[in-house]
């Protein structure tokens, strides 16, 4: 997240003003998870990334892609719509949006119970969110069936 | 952005007052990254109702406009056609270009379909969609993931990251950050000139799917500036 008030006058206009047509989102049931230090996590990124093999995200899907646990940092691509964000850090270092690295030394120094399997990759400069509704559940029955305690939602 | 966050009502939110893009603040570093995400993930044991929390800690500097500036001088012909200018100066960056996939291991390049190895022919098709002005027919010989004319703003990502990445190599380089390599690549290339007159040629076309295409090929800073714009970090 940035602040509105960071950004060249044109395009803080333009987030405002999506911002403001967004509508509320009904708060989901609050859910305690296990400790940290047992619970496995994943991610789950707003990036438009996924596998070079993968068919790209067209303009407004609202479908996702999957990206295993093991993959190498050069199987991956952006097709993400937006041109308003920097691709230049993600190009140094892919953590800096899907910390995959981070999560496995956490995972290995104790921090966090484990890593998922499966971690998910959605498109986001989303005009409507409710049209993200089914392939979101969708997504949180599979993190469920994986065993995920934690997902870890990255916007861009 | 905070506003859309609240819109969204997540149980746990952390804000974070990092550019856009770089979500966990600092690349190549570790440490930083690891801290914002403890920070996200120990709301799970402090928060009990929807929370958005601050992030205390700005991101370490970034080489901004002013600060950072490409050493060589572009563009690098004075070619006839914007597909020769731009096909010059891809050339005159590909050493670099390949250097940081080299060092890296790896590229971004290639989100259109075309191939890590077939730069030139993705400069070819944006620049002949300069030149043509024509919006409609898939140009080059490639299997393009993208239909015309969708394609045109995924072809110059692909150029960008191209860009991007021989900036990374170059020797002084200090990482630039998204509006030093903006003003560069829209202020000071072909590719610039390029993208400009292709959007010149979506706006001329009167059309939904033209003007949408127009909106995701530029920055917002930059929209309506044919000479680059310059926008000025000052204000940062």
């Amino acid at each position: 997240m940035v602040r509105l008030s960071d950004l060249d006058p044109a395009e803080e206009a333009h987030l405002q003003a999506r911002a403001d047509a967004m509508s509320p989102v009904e708060s989901a049931p609050w859910v305690t998870p296990r400790p940290l230090y047992e619970s496995t996590v994943a991610i789950v990124s707003t990036a438009g990334l996924h596998r070079r093999t993968d068919p790209p995200f067209q303009a407004g899907a609202v479908d996702y892609r999957i990206v295993p646990g093991d993959v190498e940092w050069g199987d991956l691509v952006l097709s993400h719509i937006s041109t308003n964000f920097d691709r230049s850090a993600f190009q140094q270092d892919p953590n800096i949006s899907f910390p995959l690295e981070r999560l496995h030394e956490m995972a290995n120094d104790g921090e966090i119970g484990g890593v998922s399997n499966w971690h998910y990759s959605f498109m986001g400069a989303q005009p409507n969110h409710a049209a993200l509704r089914d392939t979101g559940e969708e997504v949180g029955r599979l993190l469920a069936a994986d065993g995920v305690d934690v997902a870890l939602l990255i916007p861009v | 952005m905070r506003e859309q966050s609240e819109a969204v009502n997540p149980p746990r939110a952390l804000w974070v007052p990092f550019p856009l893009g770089r979500p966990l603040g600092a690349a190549d570093d570790p440490d930083f990254q690891k801290d914002v995400m403890r920070s996200a993930l120990a709301m799970l044991d402090t928060a009990s109702e929807p929370t958005i929390q601050d992030y205390p800690i700005e991101a370490p500097p970034v080489a901004g406009p002013g600060v950072w500036a490409c050493p060589l001088n572009l563009p690098v012909a004075e070619a006839t056609s914007h597909t020769g200018r731009l096909l010059a100066e891809v050339a005159r960056l590909k050493p670099w270009s390949l250097e940081t996939r080299n060092q890296r291991g790896r590229t971004l390049f290639g989100a259109t379909g075309a191939q890590p190895d077939q730069v030139e022919a993705v400069a070819a098709a944006l620049g002949s969609i300069a030149d043509t002005g024509d919006l409609q027919s898939t140009p080059g010989d490639i299997e393009w993931a993208f239909e015309m004319p969708i394609l045109i703003r995924h072809l110059a990502d692909d150029l960008r990251t191209f860009y991007h990445e021989a900036v990374a190599a170059q020797p002084g380089s200090t990482a630039p950050n998204h509006e030093a390599l903006s003003d560069w690549i829209f202020g000071e290339t072909a590719l610039g000139d390029v993208l400009q007159t292709i959007n010149g040629h979506l706006t001329a076309a009167d059309d939904f799917i033209m003007t949408l295409v127009s909106g995701f090929l530029i920055p917002e800073a930059h929209h309506g500036n044919d000479d680059g714009g310059h926008w000025s970090s000052s204000t940062h």
